[in-house]
């Protein structure tokens, strides 16, 4: 009885701090999501005006091209640099784990994740622009007609899913590096006594062992592509012409340009849902393997 | 003993720090979002106040851009970043409906600024802001010496415009005639005003920003179409640039022409060489003044005031000496201005002085606009598009 107590003790603060800062903001937006400017219930109204917005959704991309609508581009977004980053992060892991100096390259490598996010954004302004920028500099070596890849609709997108491929690598690095630490040697050293490849002990014992941490590099990347918000303000504002625009970005308008709150909760809410509907079975899944 | 001693001084000590004038010296915050040299030509006017007064002024950088985001929470939570905030006057206009400015009314004689210049930060008979100098946007900036050394003449009609673009395209070692400057979008929201006022005309521009005109009218998408597509399209403009890089590149010899503010007497190293012409048949030529008011929830309400009517005035004298700038203020003499100055005031002669369009409509419908004009300036053919997604954000 006495030991219960402690724990709700000791449990008790937390559980205040959550309830306040966190379920009370959550619950309210979800709230104003379903509510009037005037504070009337408004059932689903809200949402299916948000999600018919071009700016949402934009089924014209399909014929003439960007912009798509700011879901789309969320969609486009997870679906490059969600597989991109877990293989680069995983081969850099591997390829560096046993490489002389490997360390130093892996830090340099994590430059990427401890630069903030507002400042990787203006650097990215700076990396594509057509007259001051390396990559276009680099790509006129072939060619290529020499242009502002952030300021072209066709490129703009793809442009900052590069930039954040750089940003966020290296989470993903050190996660697995981190992962293939735990892996026991003589698990390697069987494999090799057995006459195994290195390709077939990288895909039959390094994969499937780093299957935990896969999870949860894929789980915390997809969140973070999710509420992708500061590179896009800073690098392109969401242009142009809406060609870059995402959820995060949009729900700031709604908020901070138009001063709708419901539409902004609209939005809030249904990243939330999408969140929790992602992350919820893969940490179950998680728990499962462990 | 000597315990009880050493309590009751600590206890006196800091009473006598608690009472006004002793804890803190009075010191007022100004917020604008002038950095750079345009910060430097600015500070001048708070030293002058301070000189005047006696009261500190400590100055802060924020973009208006940031302060739409962070003043209505701020105010929501009955607080505020700075004693006067310079804002756009939509802003100042919007947020005193709902209490959160302080009444100007008394402290600034209209009569003795331009007519209108006080009526954006008006509600009835109440003011809510005080008004700054203003800025004209007056048209193309040229190097003298640049049009010197290649034989070229300001044009008279839109037809050498566009001939004298080719010919500057045509020197070596330009990469587009005209530099386009990039920001969070307005510089292209200042060419397209200054486009709209020159062809479609002044009573275009108040319509649009009335709303009593559609985007896509006939009228507003033919100098769209008709003037500003064919530039676009024959490249004479460099795609979006940020726009103080721009400027660096066109002084530098990059682009021949820059559309931008009159500030940039102020910016370059010779304002001497500096040459501007507005577009041929130019009509109306935007003056946009810059707006201050004081937050509800200053500490020093008078002191701010006191300020914010400085700064309306006497603070206009001080700031034109520095260049760049026209007064909004009558009693600010001519003598006061440097020469480059007087002739870009020059240039308002005959011609209507008009408000920023995107300025003074505000909103949603201000970054939809920066950001269709940089889609137009990248893909020129979708301006149907551009129009389109302009009326549909400005209903």
């Amino acid at each position: 009885m006495g030991q219960t107590r402690g724990r709700i003790f000791f449990f008790l603060p937390a559980l205040v701090l959550l309830a306040v800062f966190v379920v009370y903001p959550v619950a309210n937006t979800v709230w104003l999501s379903f509510q009037t400017p005037d504070g009337e219930f408004a059932f689903f109204r809200n949402y299916a005006d948000v999600l018919s917005e071009p700016e949402i959704v934009d089924l014209r991309g399909f014929k003439r091209g960007f912009p798509y609508g700011a879901l789309i581009h969320n969609i486009i977004w997870i679906v490059i640099h969600l597989p991109l980053t877990v293989m680069l992060g995983l081969i850099l892991a591997v390829i560096l784990r046993d490489v002389k100096g490997g360390v130093l390259i892996k830090s340099i490598v994590f430059l990427g994740m401890v630069t903030p996010m507002v400042v990787g954004g203006i650097i990215l302004r700076f990396l594509f622009d057509g007259s001051v920028g390396i990559l276009p500099s680099f790509l006129a070596l072939f060619g290529v007609k020499q242009r502002t890849l952030t300021a072209h609709p066709d490129t703009a997108l793809f442009a900052l899913i590069a930039g954040s491929l750089w940003l966020w690598t290296p989470f993903s690095m050190v996660l697995y590096s981190a992962g293939l630490e735990t892996i026991p040697d003589y698990v390697y050293e069987a494999a090799v006594i057995d006459g195994a490849s290195p390709l077939r002990i990288f895909f039959l014992i390094t994969v499937p062992l780093l299957r935990p941490v896969t999870g949860v590099v894929v789980t915390m990347t997809f969140l973070w592509v999710l509420k992708i918000f500061d590179i896009v303000f800073v690098a392109t504002m969401g242009g142009p012409g809406g060609a870059s625009n995402v959820l995060a970005l949009q729900m700031y308008m709604y908020a901070f340009r138009e001063f709708n709150p419901n539409a902004a909760a609209v939005v809030a809410t249904f990243l939330m849902i999408v969140a929790l509907v992602v992350s919820i079975p893969t940490f179950r899944a998680l728990r499962g393997d462990n | 003993m000597r315990r009880k001693i050493l309590v009751v001084l600590l206890v006196a000590l800091v009473a006598i720090c608690s009472l006004p004038g002793v804890a803190a010296e009075k010191k007022l915050t100004v917020i604008s979002g002038w950095s750079g040299p345009e910060m430097d030509a600015f500070m001048p006017v708070l030293s002058a106040f301070e000189k005047e007064t006696g009261i500190k002024v400590d100055y802060q950088i924020y973009r208006a851009e940031d302060l739409a985001v962070l003043l209505p929470a701020q105010f929501d939570a009955k607080t505020a970043p700075g004693d006067v905030i310079f804002m756009w006057a939509w802003f100042v206009d919007k947020h005193a409906e709902d209490g959160h400015v302080l009444d100007m009314t008394g402290y600034l004689n209209e009569a003795d600024f331009i007519p209108g210049a006080l009526d954006p930060v008006k509600s009835g008979d109440k003011l809510y802001g005080g008004v700054f100098t203003g800025k004209v946007k007056p048209g193309f900036w040229y190097r003298k010496s640049f049009f010197k050394k290649h034989g070229l003449s300001e044009p008279k009609t839109f037809l050498e415009f566009m001939e004298l673009c080719g010919k500057i395209q045509k020197i070596s070692g330009i990469k587009a005639a005209i530099a386009s400057g990039n920001g969070v979008g307005w510089p292209l929201s200042d060419i397209a005003e200054h486009f709209i006022a020159s062809y479609a005309g002044p009573d275009v521009t108040h319509a649009l920003i009335d709303k009593k005109i559609s985007w896509q009218d006939p009228v507003v998408a033919s100098v769209f179409k008709d003037r500003l597509v064919p530039l676009l399209e024959a490249g004479y403009f460099s795609e979006p640039v940020e726009w103080t890089m721009a400027q660096d590149l066109w002084w530098g010899g990059d682009y021949g022409l820059f559309f931008m503010g009159s500030w940039i007497t102020g910016m370059v190293d010779d304002p001497d060489d500096l040459g501007v012409f507005s577009l041929p048949e130019c009509k109306g030529i935007v003056f946009a003044p810059d707006y201050a008011f004081v937050p509800a929830y200053t500490k020093y309400p008078e002191e701010a005031r006191q300020l914010l009517a400085f700064l309306s005035t006497k603070g206009q004298e001080v700031q034109v000496t520095t260049g760049g700038h026209i007064a909004t203020y009558t009693k600010v003499p001519l003598s006061a201005y440097p020469g480059v100055d007087r002739g870009v005031a020059a240039l308002l002669d005959g011609v209507v002085a008009l408000p920023d369009l995107d300025d003074t409509i505000g909103g949603e419908w201000q970054p939809a606009f920066w950001d269709q004009l940089k889609l137009l300036w990248v893909s020129p053919d979708r301006v149907d598009e551009v129009l389109e997604t302009l009326q549909r954000k400005a209903k």
